[in-house]
């Protein structure tokens, strides 16, 4: 809004409030008052503003119920004094503590029994699953160390020992001189 | 000490409680909140500056309220959900003369505070302490962590907030 022009009733109605309480310019007053002489509408938007004011102001500040102050004060004292806790009403707080005693008293001993018996049905099983995996470990490295024999054997030892072994043979079978095969 | 303490505490209860109450909407709670925050003042007597005690107690009020609001979410899924409770209206019946009027009036105020448990905060703070409480708007200020420019800009938009629901209810009357 450039600051000559006549207000719309978008510009009045955001202006209400500060209006009211005397936070707009003196200019902006001024033409905020034209407009309201000649728009029913803004003016009984104002007339809404003024009593929403006026009925907050005039609301009610209660005090707090003396007895509050005083257990505060009693506990500045240091007297032990009762706070009444609001969040559940009595009845669910008996029916808690009696379940609470329920458990502790009546459950507790079944409770400690159930938890070593499940200890020890756990310690059972993780025995058996590592004598489980042992076995499955040595029989693992087991079929991996006759693999790696077939392996040297075959890789190392025939080329080695095998494989010129029967060279030589073929060599010296081969130096010999023609014989007349002899005939049985 | 316990003497300055118990001063302390009667002229301060007022602004403490009243503020958790228009907060809250519920007595009870504000009461809660109310011993909350005299208990936390006085072990914290010692450290609290005597000339920013008033804002420092608003502040801590605030904070439990909030606490006490957010909690409430929780349940409100469950469908229990507050709005500020007949006793309070009752409380704040006006003594216009003639019983229409007297009605008339009574319900304006009656959806006028329904309307303030809607517009959200800052500016529910805002409006219960200037408007309803009356502070000055450096008070507020210093209560809410804010400048003062900002809690007059809170204090217009609350109370546009606050005319655009009445409004609103109106034109949903009308219909």
């Amino acid at each position: 809004m450039r600051p000559n022009d006549e207000f719309s009733c978008a510009d009045a109605i955001d202006f209400l409030e500060p209006y009211l309480d005397g936070d707009l310019p003196t200019g902006q007053a001024d033409r905020l008052r034209e407009h309201l002489g000649s728009c029913a509408a803004c003016a009984a938007e104002l007339a809404l503003a003024e009593r929403i004011q006026r009925e907050l102001r005039s609301l009610p500040q209660p005090d707090c119920p003396p007895e509050v102050i005083e257990r505060v004060v009693r506990a500045g004292r240091g007297e032990v004094v009762p706070f009444p806790g609001r969040k559940q009403p009595l009845r669910w707080r008996i029916a808690a503590a009696a379940a609470v005693m329920a458990l502790t008293l009546g459950g507790g001993s079944l409770f400690v029994h159930l938890q070593n018996q499940r200890l020890q049905s756990q310690r059972e099983q993780q025995v058996a699953q590592a004598t489980q995996e042992a076995r499955f470990a040595l029989a693992y490295l087991g079929r991996a160390t006759h693999k790696v024999g077939l392996d040297v054997r075959d890789e190392v030892l025939q080329k080695r020992l095998v494989i010129p072994t029967t060279r030589s043979v073929s060599r010296s079978l081969s130096d010999l001189p023609d014989e007349p095969r002899k005939e049985f | 000490m316990l003497t300055a303490f118990e001063d302390t505490a009667h002229r301060y209860q007022r602004r403490v409680y009243s503020f958790a109450r228009y907060l809250l909407s519920s007595r009870e709670e504000a009461e809660d909140v109310t011993q909350e925050v005299l208990l936390r003042l006085w072990r914290h007597r010692q450290g609290v500056d005597e000339e920013r005690l008033g804002s420092w107690l608003l502040r801590v009020t605030r904070n439990a309220c909030y606490d006490l609001l957010r909690k409430r979410r929780s349940e409100a899924a469950a469908g229990r959900v507050r709005t500020f409770d007949d006793e309070a209206a009752q409380e704040v019946a006006s003594g216009e003369p003639g019983p229409q009027d007297r009605a008339e009036a009574s319900d304006f105020r009656r959806r006028l505070l329904a309307a303030l448990t809607k517009i959200g905060e800052p500016y529910k703070s805002v409006i219960i302490l200037r408007e309803v409480q009356g502070l000055p708007h450096r008070e507020i200020g210093e209560a809410l962590g804010i400048p003062e420019a900002t809690v007059r800009v809170h204090l217009h938009r609350g109370r546009r907030r606050l005319r655009e629901r009445l409004n609103e209810d109106v034109h949903h009357a009308t219909e």
